[in-house]
């Protein structure tokens, strides 16, 4: 079964992925910070009975102590689980589906985090994926919910809808004009948040920014989730009107042809540099100028990482070795 | 430990943040702290730790002497001091049980919203119901404004509401 980010979406000329996470805790357990290992334990036990139940061999789970280093490095590079999750593996499971697009966290922060990920903008399909886990084990296990607060978690900025929907979008015009901190501010302003998705906050790898909702008391998942979305094709359009308009430059026609040249002919590229230039080549394709498909450029996002890399390999790979590998990799993304 | 992000040098800055309402922990060298834009946190964007616990519940650095902070939940055992100190709660009851010196950060954090939305199959109510008392002088203010503002009509209203509900508890 393919992997959900080999997929095409929705707007993925800018829209490279969209993850919807339901924290959630069962009622009559500690929270994770006061509960022991094995306490740990009998959750994702519970969790996987119920599962084994209603949704049989849908799922797979794993306790994160059983996973090598490389491949929960790879689950944190390719969003499944957070860079916390993997921080210490004991008392920690991670149960998801064959295509890596429905996944639950067990006692990370909260004891469950179901989280539904799928390529481009696909609000309510991740939604209504995370939405009907949710719904089947609320009924088994009974999660601890209050009229007044909703659903209680450990930490209390995420009580109510517990709802976190996030879409993750490449904007290197926006960027390139400076646009971003103007951006981040009028967002805020709407309830979102703008924040770089690998690297720096401001300046992320590749132009990476993950937009996302911030309020969970008051406002029901569905609103959030629409807010989030007429937000998100806003700044998509915004972005692509840059775009159209950045490829009247000769010094932006020049910048785009140099990193096209990279990528179609490098031996040896870092993911920083590769990043980098398939962020520019990215206008280029959306403009009709390279013909490559845009599904095929950000599956690469996932699959050149690092840590993801030595997992295809079987090996934890020498740098230079895997940044020849990914030059291979990219150099054959773009038909050559 | 080493560092996270060139597994080479003796990881010197840790950082815990917040992104997506994901804790996350990154252990770094001071090399790639700096070029990863984390050598600068205290001026950096969002992720201020030397003071993110305080501004998390400020008004305990502030209430300190009046808010008794060694209560403890009798389900978990978490004291309020814990819980200001963590920024976490210990269990699902912590909130009923500190709910009223909760109130300020949540209604802080939340604003004076309620939760709408899904609800769940086990429901609990952890938090107060509005009392009749907050309501009056809800109301009281209300009328006041109205009266002020020379708005007779809604004076009227809330007149009549105040005197159902004075009715309603002698």
């Amino acid at each position: 079964m393919s992997k959900w980010y080999l997929l095409s979406g929705a707007e993925n000329d800018v829209a490279i992925s969209t993850k919807v996470a339901i924290a959630r805790n069962v009622k009559g357990y500690n929270f994770t910070v006061k509960l022991t290992p094995d306490e740990k334990y009998e959750i994702a036990d519970k969790i996987d009975d119920v599962l084994d139940e209603k949704l049989p061999g849908k799922f797979v789970s794993t306790p994160m102590n059983e996973v090598g280093r490389d491949l929960q490095i790879s689950l944190a590079e390719r969003g499944i689980v957070s860079p916390e999750f993997i921080s210490f593996a004991e008392g920690r499971t991670l149960i998801m589906t064959e295509d890596e697009s429905l996944s639950i966290m067990v006692c990370e922060e909260d004891h469950l985090k179901i989280q539904a990920l799928l390529p481009g903008l696909e609000l309510e399909k991740a939604y209504e994926l995370s939405n009907t886990l949710d719904s089947v084990l609320d009924e088994e296990l009974e999660f601890a919910f209050d009229k007044k607060l909703g659903y209680l978690t450990q930490c209390p900025t995420n009580i109510g809808t517990a709802m976190r929907a996030s879409v993750t979008l490449q904007l290197p015009a926006l960027a390139m004009r400076g646009q971003i901190g103007r951006l981040s501010a009028t967002v805020a302003k709407l309830g979102l948040v703008l924040t770089g998705a690998y690297g720096e906050a401001d300046n992320p790898v590749g132009s990476l920014f993950q937009l996302s909702n911030q309020v969970t008391l008051g406002i029901s998942e569905q609103a959030a989730i629409e807010n989030l979305k007429s937000i998100s094709l806003s700044v998509i359009e915004q972005e692509r009107a840059l775009r159209k308009e950045l490829m009247e430059n000769l010094k932006f026609q020049d910048i785009l042809w140099r990193s096209y040249g990279t990528l179609k002919n490098a031996r040896v590229i870092s993911f920083g540099e590769f990043m980098e230039a398939m962020a520019v080549v990215k206008i280029g394709v959306a403009e009709g100028e390279i013909k490559v498909k845009n599904e095929n450029l950000n599956e690469l996002i996932f699959t050149m990482q690092p840590a993801t890399l030595n997992v295809e390999n079987g090996r934890s790979l020498d740098r230079q070795i895997r940044d020849a590998k990914r030059a291979e990799a990219v150099r054959e993304a773009f038909g050559e | 430990m080493l560092c996270q992000n060139c597994g080479s040098a003796e990881a010197t800055t840790h950082i815990k943040r917040i992104v997506n309402g994901e804790a996350t922990e990154i252990h770094l060298c001071y090399n790639c702290a700096e070029h990863l834009g984390y050598a600068n946190m205290f001026s950096g964007f969002g992720f201020n730790i030397s003071n993110m616990l305080q501004n998390f519940f400020p008004e305990f650095s502030r209430a300190l002497p009046t808010v008794d902070r060694s209560e403890r939940c009798p389900t978990c055992g978490t004291s309020f001091e814990e819980v200001v100190r963590t920024g976490m709660m210990g269990c699902a009851d912590c909130y009923g049980v500190f709910y009223d010196k909760l109130k300020p950060s949540l209604s802080r954090i939340h604003g004076r919203a309620t939760h709408v939305g899904k609800s769940g199959v086990a429901q609990i109510t952890a938090a107060e119901s509005p009392k009749l008392e907050d309501t009056l002088t809800k109301l009281k203010d209300e009328l006041k404004e109205a009266v002020d503002t020379q708005n007779f009509e809604l004076a009227a209203k809330l007149r009549d509401e105040i005197n159902a509900i004075e009715g309603g508890t002698k």
